[in-house]
């Protein structure tokens, strides 16, 4: 039984983290957790089905596996019942979220919430000032 | 638009109100100083308030990064205030995964938290806050809070210089007193509400909890799922 931190794509739903951002991420987690990590594993870019984790968890059997944020499970529901299925006993983290589980009902949950924030609509902070900020608050809220 | 909406969003932009469900908020309250078994054996709070104010300011740092992982002190702080939330960001929200249980120091040259504005953080301006003690403040411990006109007086001053939350408002002398809040009460304001603590004295630190929640059909500005959870109140 191992534990094992996983990189992904930079491009992690609305955050953009390069992997050795992700590795610092993820080892403050788990220096704050107390959990000892025996295995890095990088996804490759562009993946976003965390497919090398479930062959590596074949040969490795991890009992925890830490993630940066619960936007990297996959997105297609095919995809992410089979994470379900072949990693049912094995512990997730995810460091931004701060929030660990295990089985169905738990990551269910994060692929759901993930559901909630896409849907939400977002404003780009780069194209507003604070005084646009304001009004948008005053006008949207009438 | 409610009265609350409309003192918030129109009027003063923050307002006191009774904590509706004061046995839960009372819980929160006997969770923290149960947590606080592990740093001090002080059970009562007046003896952890006067314990705190001899603690460094990077032990209280550390002590309230530790106390981020009291997770449900969120829940149970909008929980108890069910109409107030509701009110403003009806009963689907996203709400701040882990409240802030602040420490503020009596004396000078103590840590405490410089004026600003919540939006500054990159919440989104639908984002409320709601701040309650858990003691009464009896003295100037709590926060100064500048109504929506002057708030925004200076938020277009600095606009017109350029900066954000610079020298302007950091430089300022305030001469707001911060309410006086008694325990069971909580102030809710809105994110332009510019705020801050000012140097007091007492024998007593002031601890508070602060949780932030927005509506989920309102947009989201920088913060996301680090900072917020779902949450049906």
């Amino acid at each position: 039984m191992s534990v094992a931190t996983i990189t992904t794509d930079m491009n992690i739903g609305p955050f953009k983290i390069p992997s050795n951002g992700q590795n610092m991420i993820m080892n403050n987690y788990l220096q704050r957790k107390n959990i000892k990590v025996e295995f890095v594993i990088p996804e490759p870019m562009a993946s976003n089905q965390l497919a090398t984790t479930q062959w590596c968890h074949k040969d490795y059997k991890f009992s925890k596996v830490i993630l940066c944020s619960i936007y990297q499970l996959p997105k297609e529901e095919n995809k992410l019942n089979d994470l379900i299925k072949n990693m049912d006993e094995v512990e997730f983290h995810f460091a931004l979220e701060g929030i660990s589980g295990t089985g169905k009902n738990f990551l269910l949950n994060c692929s759901n919430e993930v559901k909630v924030f896409l849907n939400t609509e977002k404003l780009d902070s780069s194209k507003k000032n604070w005084i646009e900020l304001y009004s948008l608050f005053k006008s949207k809220n009438l | 638009m409610t009265d609350l909406q409309e003192h918030i969003i129109n009027g003063k932009g923050y307002a006191i109100l009774p904590i509706e469900d004061l046995n839960n908020f009372n819980k929160l309250r006997d969770q923290f100083i149960e947590k606080m078994q592990l740093y001090t054996k002080e059970k009562k709070l007046e003896k952890l308030r006067m314990t705190i104010t001899s603690m460094s300011k990077s032990q209280i740092n550390d002590l309230m990064v530790s106390l981020l992982s009291f997770d449900q002190a969120s829940e149970i702080l909008v929980d108890s205030c069910k109409n107030i939330v509701s009110s403003l960001s009806e009963n689907e929200i996203f709400l701040q995964r882990r409240a802030n249980i602040i420490f503020n120091l009596p004396g000078e040259d103590q840590r405490r938290q410089w004026p600003h504005y919540e939006l500054m953080s990159g919440v989104s301006p639908f984002t409320y806050i709601m701040w309650a003690p858990f003691h009464d403040l009896d003295d100037d411990g709590g926060v100064f809070y500048l109504d929506q006109n002057k708030s925004f007086e200076m938020i277009k001053e600095e606009h017109q210089k350029g900066i954000v939350n610079g020298p302007t408002i950091l430089n300022k002398e305030y001469n707001e007193k911060p309410p006086k809040l008694k325990y069971g009460e909580v102030i809710v304001f809105n994110p332009f509400i510019l705020h801050g603590n000012i140097n007091f004295k007492s024998n007593l630190a002031r601890i508070a909890c602060s949780v932030r929640f927005q509506s989920i059909k309102k947009p989201l500005l920088q913060k996301n799922t680090d900072f917020f959870k779902f949450y049906k109140v």
